[in-house]
Parts: structure tokens; C-alpha cells; sequence
């Protein structure tokens, strides 16, 4: 049974056609990559995915239930998290209780047991505390020790998006979204980011759905590639495959680009 | 770690056990005046905590508090109004009181249920504390009322409405719709004891609200109210509840708000809608921005600023003679100017000495020294009295607040014993210091970072 199954589904605004009958699957233990050119839907299919909007058309199925019509706080229940494009972290909290907050929805624990702290909510309570410091030492020793207690808006930009990934992890999803996750950083940060996605999946078992633009990332870490252009896809499957194809290719770059490339291959051919 | 918590225990007790000493120093000292600006502090410091829980911590603006107080207010004057007073109300003509409601006393009830033991004199603050408890509940059910509207609406809108709901509770409150419940327009006078002006009574509750709103704030629902202060969107898509923790939060805010309406009719010794006006709840909001917002300690610090200028401020209301308000206007136009040019200076602003401040500090010291040598010049003859300067007072505070420190004096810090001993906990030590220098750059750790990469 595929993890996540989007079937159809359909979303506009106003006239606008965001997303067209658009399907696709991703299955368990899978890396997919959703590219695109700018305006092509890619954000437009996460919030379909998170419950942020609700398709006009066609359903999208988790573990094989339909999770349409969920509010975005039901679907992290079910096991989807995301990451935002431009962050989105609580800036004014710690980095350990930006870590701790995508917890609280598992907590079950009454209001009262944690004014009184009562020895069952302090158990939780170190439960989450250790589950944060897990999920932050994935990134190595960068958010650890005095990190933890800092305000977010005092972290440079990639220990931002880092810690934003640390928290999608905590809420306990077995998938994660992530929109643009190398967004903003530099070649080198580049590099180690496609390595923590890879030991996402590898070590921590997750299964990751991506948006990205930086197509040595996408090649890299991606088991199959989602192409969406005008809110529908055009192609999909091995990374090879798919930016040989012309439809993509015309999709980047535009029809004369791939006339030229065209001749430019047969005029090589001849050669 | 736990030795550290060891001594804040201590220190904490320590500071408890000073507090009471000093309450029962004021007490035996007799100083009526002080032991009742004290009570007062006490009860609006309870109103403003419990705001803070929704406006700091929580994040959502609402101006409908004295509404919450009154409903917990009226409750509790009404369940325990004494005998005599019903019987005054049931034979006046003008009271629009049913036998149903004017039979709702807690008295009566512990007489029914087979407890004569709760309906003596000596048991009344059992009664108290009962009536304290179901006005508390009774406001918290109006506050599930405002809570629901909370969940579509945001910002000022919903600013809007909850202002509404204060305003609507009070008119509704001498009208026929629930004038039953509330003797209309005459209320209630001589609520029995002196629970309101005990400061026994109103530091500890304080003490408990406060002990309430510290512990959920640092514990796991704490951290999901903060969530929806910093970022709503956010906070939904890391799985908080929203509809949940914000009608949670108008929930108990409401219910500490009732039980300090409670207290507030006490310690007014009557209940009438004029006690329930729009100001307590402007008080309170100065409170919360004068001590920072979503900080309890901040709040508590703001409110013993607004009680000190509303209670000692009378020499401000008294008549003076013109020349010397015109030193005092003079004073603080050179006050502001020169205050100006320290604020200049500490945020490094340059010139120091703006062009405009030389004509302000100018203005100001003419005026005070018109004043002084101008005694017995004829415009200056006379006096003048500035009714309501109290409440300008505290409007010039906010503003000079906004202006010089927007977060408020405690920011959302609160104060705590590590804070006192300047143990920081986000600065690295030494040694990790060494190590973040080492992570951060690029020369030193290229070999590591490439380690890293196969691990």
C-alpha cells in the first residue's frame, strides 16, 4: 500500500487553476521530488496535503484514509509534517522548545497534572525532552548544549532551517514535506543538507516528499521526480529520465530553447 | 542541577515566608490606608494575571475582562447576601428580583443539604469560598461564550468583539433579561465580611493565581499558547489544537477574573455596574504593558505601578497655584528634552543633541524661571486643580514605555533565581566555545566536515 496516494485532485482560486486533476504516489521508505517552474503548484500541493486548503476535486489518501477535509493539526495526528518555504519557526521561543511544541499534540497529559507537575507529566515531560535532543543531533553538535536555550532569532539562517527540520521530525510523523530545504544556503551547507535528507530516510525512516530547486540536490537524493507545470504533472519517475524529457525541458527553458537543442543534437549527430 | 533547584526552593520559601511577615507587619501596624492599597494590588494584580494569560501569553488582545469580573462579581454578592438584605430587597418595589433568584444563597443551600454546621457566622468564609468558586465557574462559562467567536476571528476584530461582550454583559446586566439576578440598576450593598480587604486572603489567591499561570506557562500547554502568540499557521501544522488552547485560554483566564471580581465586590462591600467599567480593564492592560507583556512578574510589577499612582496620586489631583504648575510644566518639558537626548545618546544617534531639543529645553527652563521670579505677576495669581491627572499619568507612562521600551520592563522574562546569579544557560562555556569557533570555520574543520559526510 503506498504511504501517500494523491488521486486527482483539483484546486482553484477564483479563476485561477492551481492544480489540475493532479495524481501521483509515494510509497513507503521513498524520497519524491516535486519540481517545477516558479508558479507551477508546488506550495499550492503541500497546503492540499497539510490541510492548509481543501481540494475542489479528488481525494488524497494517508496509509490508505482519506485525509480531505482534516484540519492541518488532525493531519500531523495522522503522521504528515511539514517544513515552510520561508520559515516559519516561533522566533521568540528557545531552539529546545521550538523542538518541543510539535510534541504537545501527543501529550496526554490534562492541564492540571502539568501546573501540578505530577510525577506522570514529568515523565512526559523527559520523554520530549530526550525525543528533542535526538531529533536536534541529527545536525550534529550545532544546536546542542547552550544552543538549546537560545531564541531562535539570534541563529544564522542555515541553523534556522535546521532547526525548523529538527521540529517537523518531532512531531512523531512518519512523512515529512519539505518546501525548499536548501533554500538560502550555500554549497557547503548545500552538500551537508542533502546528506541529512538521505539519513532522514535511512536512519530515522522517514518518508520524505520534497520541493527544490537546485536540481544537483534533486538528482542526488531523489528515488523518483514529480514535474509540475500550470498546476498539472508532466512527467514522473527516475531523475534521468525525467530531465531528458522534452516536455520538461520546454517546460524550464521554452519552446524555441528546445527547438535549438534539437538541431544542436541532430547537427552533433551528423557530425 | 538538582542542588541549583535545591537552593531556588529554598530561596523561593524564603522569599514567601518574607512576604508574609511583611503582610502581617502592615496588619499590625494599624495603617489602614497602606493595608488597603495592598488588598487592592492584590485583587488587581489577580484580574491582571489572568489577563495576561490570554493578551501575553497566548497572544490574542481582548478588552472584555471587567465583563468576566463583573459576572464573577454579581455571582458572588448575590449567593452570599445576607437574610436581612433579601428581605430589604423582596419588599422594595422598585427590585425586580424573582423568590427564585432572590433565594440563590449559599446559606440557604447548606441549610437544605443537611450541613447547619456551614451556615453559622463563624463558617462564612466557607460560603465565601464556595461563592468565590461558582462565580469563577460562572464567568468561565462566559468565557467559553467569547472563547468560540476567538476561532474565526484575529487581531483587532476580535479586540472588537470581545470589547463588546464587556460592554453588552454590563448593560444587559440592568435591564429586565437579568435584572433578576442582579437588583438592575440598584445592586447589591452590604456583602457580608472583610474577605476583599484581608490581605490574607487576597495575597493568597494572588499567590495561587500566579503559581497557576507560572507552572502552565513553562509546562508543555504553555508552550502551545506561546506557539500561537509567535505564529499561528505554524502552530497548526506542528499539530496544536488551536481551537482547543485558545478557548482554553478565555476559559481559565475567565475563571481567575471571576474569582477577582469576587473579591473586588468584597472588598467594595457592594456590588453596583459602576464598579464594573471599561477603565479596570484599561488598568490591566497599562499593567500588562508597562511590565511586558506575557510575563507574570513583569504584570505584578505594572500593577503595583498603576495601584501606586491611582491610590497615592491625590496630591496630583489637589489645586496649586499657576506658578507653580508653570515651574512643573516647565520641569518636564526640560525633562523630556534632556531625557530625549540621553535616549539619543544610548542608541547612538547622532547628533546627541537634536536641533529641536535646544528650543524644548529652552521652553522649559524659561518657563521655570518665569515662574520663580514671577510670584506676584498678575496672570500668574490663582490656582488651578487638574481633576483625572492620575489617569493622564499613567497615559503619558504607557507612552513613554512604548517609546523607550516597547517590550515592557521585564520584556516576557520572568524573574527567577538563576536571572539573580547570572547563570545563563545560552552562552557556551570556554571550552564549547572553542568548539563552536572550530565548527564555524571553514579552514579548521574541512577534513571533519568531510568525516561527516561519510558517518
Amino acid at each position: 500500500m503506498a504511504m501517500l496516494e494523491v488521486n486527482g485532485i483539483s484546486k482553484s482560486f477564483g479563476g485561477l487553476q492551481a492544480t489540475t486533476d493532479l495524481s501521483f504516489k509515494v510509497e513507503p521508505g521513498e524520497i519524491v521530488s516535486v519540481i517545477g517552474p516558479n508558479g507551477a503548484g508546488k506550495t499550492t500541493l503541500f497546503n492540499l496535503i497539510t490541510g492548509v486548503y481543501r481540494p475542489d476535486q479528488g481525494d488524497i489518501r494517508f496509509e490508505g484514509q482519506s485525509i480531505v477535509g482534516l484540519k492541518p493539526n488532525q493531519i500531523v495526528d495522522r503522521g504528515i509534517a511539514r517544513t515552510f518555504q520561508n520559515l516559519r519557526l516561533f522566533t521568540n521561543l528557545s531552539v529546545l522548545d521550538n523542538v518541543l511544541i510539535p510534541q504537545h499534540h501527543r501529550l496526554r497529559s490534562t492541564w492540571w497534572s502539568a501546573v501540578l507537575r505530577t510525577p506522570g507529566y514529568r515523565r512526559r515531560e523527559q520523554q520530549m525532552h530526550d525525543l528533542a535532543l535526538e531529533k536536534l543531533s541529527f545536525f550534529g553538535p550545532r544546536l546542542m548544549s547552550f544552543r538549546l536555550h537560545q531564541p531562535v532569532y539570534v541563529l544564522s539562517y542555515a541553523n534556522r532551517r535546521r532547526t525548523e527540520m529538527a521540529r517537523a521530525m518531532a512531531t512523531g510523523a512518519k512523512m515529512l514535506l519539505l518546501d525548499e530545504p536548501s533554500a538560502g544556503m550555500n554549497p557547503k551547507e548545500t552538500v551537508e543538507i542533502t546528506d541529512i535528507i538521505r539519513r532522514m530516510r535511512d536512519e530515522g525512516g522517514y518518508t520524505i516528499l520534497l520541493v527544490e530547486h537546485k536540481m544537483n540536490l534533486v538528482g542526488e537524493i531523489s528515488d523518483r521526480v514529480v514535474v509540475l507545470d500550470y498546476g498539472q504533472k508532466i512527467a514522473e519517475g527516475a531523475y534521468q529520465d525525467v530531465v531528458d524529457d522534452p516536455k520538461v525541458i520546454e517546460a524550464y527553458l521554452g519552446k524555441r530553447a528546445q527547438d535549438e537543442a534539437d538541431s544542436e543534437a541532430a547537427a552533433g549527430g551528423q557530425a | 542541577m538538582s542542588e541549583k533547584r535545591m537552593r531556588n526552593a529554598v530561596l523561593t520559601l524564603l522569599g514567601l515566608g518574607l512576604v508574609a511577615v511583611v503582610l502581617y507587619l502592615v496588619q499590625a501596624s494599624g495603617n489602614a490606608k497602606l493595608a488597603q492599597v495592598m488588598a487592592l494590588f492584590a485583587i488587581w494584580g489577580i484580574a491582571a494575571v489572568s489577563l495576561n494569560l490570554i493578551n501575553g501569553t497566548t497572544g490574542i488582545l481582548s478588552l472584555g475582562h471587567h465583563g468576566f469580573m463583573l459576572v464573577g462579581g454579581y455571582a458572588t454578592a448575590l449567593l452570599m447576601l445576607p437574610e436581612a438584605a433579601r428581605a430589604r430587597i423582596s419588599e422594595s418595589a422598585r427590585s425586580q428580583m424573582t423568590p427564585f433568584t432572590l433565594g440563590l444563597s449559599v446559606e440557604s443551600w447548606m441549610r437544605a443539604i443537611g450541613l447547619p454546621g456551614l451556615a453559622t457566622p463563624g463558617t462564612l468564609w466557607v460560603r465565601f469560598l464556595i461563592a468565590l468558586l461558582i462565580g469563577g465557574l460562572l464567568a468561565m462559562l462566559f468565557g467559553l461564550l467569547v472563547g468560540v467567536p476567538s476561532l474565526r476571528l484575529k487581531g483587532d476584530y476580535l479586540a472588537i468583539v470581545t470589547f463588546g461582550f464587556g460592554e453588552i454583559i454590563r448593560l444587559l446586566a440592568s435591564t429586565h433579561l437579568l435584572g433578576p439576578f442582579t437588583n438592575g440598576a440598584l445592586g447589591y450593598n452590604g456583602v457580608p465580611g472583610n474577605f476583599g480587604t484581608s490581605l490574607w486572603w487576597t495575597f493568597g489567591i494572588l499567590a495561587l493565581t500566579v503559581f497557576v499561570m507560572t507552572k502552565l506557562k513553562f509546562s508543555s500547554y504553555g508552550r502551545a499558547l506561546q506557539a500561537i502568540r509567535e505564529d499561528e499557521i505554524a502552530a497548526e501544522a506542528m499539530g496544536v489544537n488551536l481551537a482547543y488552547h485558545k478557548v482554553f485560554a478565555f476559559a481559565l483566564s475567565a475563571f481567575f477574573a471571576g474569582v477577582a471580581g469576587g473579591l473586588w465586590v468584597s472588598y467594595l462591600a457592594a456590588a453596583r455596574l459602576d464598579f464594573f467599567l471599561f477603565f479596570l480593564t484599561f488598568f490591566f492592560l497599562v499593567a500588562i504593558s508597562v511590565g511586558g507583556t506575557g510575563s507574570y512578574t513583569g504584570v505584578l510589577l505594572g500593577t503595583a505601578v498603576v495601584v501606586f499612582v491611582q491610590q497615592y496620586g491625590d496630591p496630583l489631583e489637589q489645586p496649586y497655584s499657576l506658578h507653580t504648575w508653570l515651574a512643573l510644566v516647565g520641569v518636564i518639558i526640560a525633562a523630556v528634552a534632556l531625557g530625549a537626548a540621553w535616549l539619543r545618546r544610548s542608541r547612538r544617534l547622532r547628533p546627541v543633541w537634536h536641533p529641536l531639543l535646544f528650543p524644548l529645553l529652552g521652553i522649559g527652563v524659561v518657563a521655570v524661571l518665569t515662574a520663580l521670579v514671577g510670584s506676584h505677576w498678575a496672570p500668574l495669581t490663582g490656582t488651578f486643580q487638574a481633576f483625572g491627572m492620575r489617569r493622564i499619568l499613567l497615559a503619558v507612562l504607557l507612552v513613554a514605555i512604548m517609546v523607550v521600551r516597547p517590550e515592557g520592563i521585564m520584556g516576557r522574562a520572568e524573574f527567577s533565581w538563576a536571572w539573580v546569579f547570572r547563570e545563563r544557560r545560552d552562552q557556551p562555556s570556554d571550552e564549547e566555545r572553542a568548539q563552536d569557533a572550530w565548527l564555524s570555520n571553514p579552514e579548521l574543520n574541512r577534513e571533519a566536515s568531510d568525516d561527516e559526510g561519510e558517518g
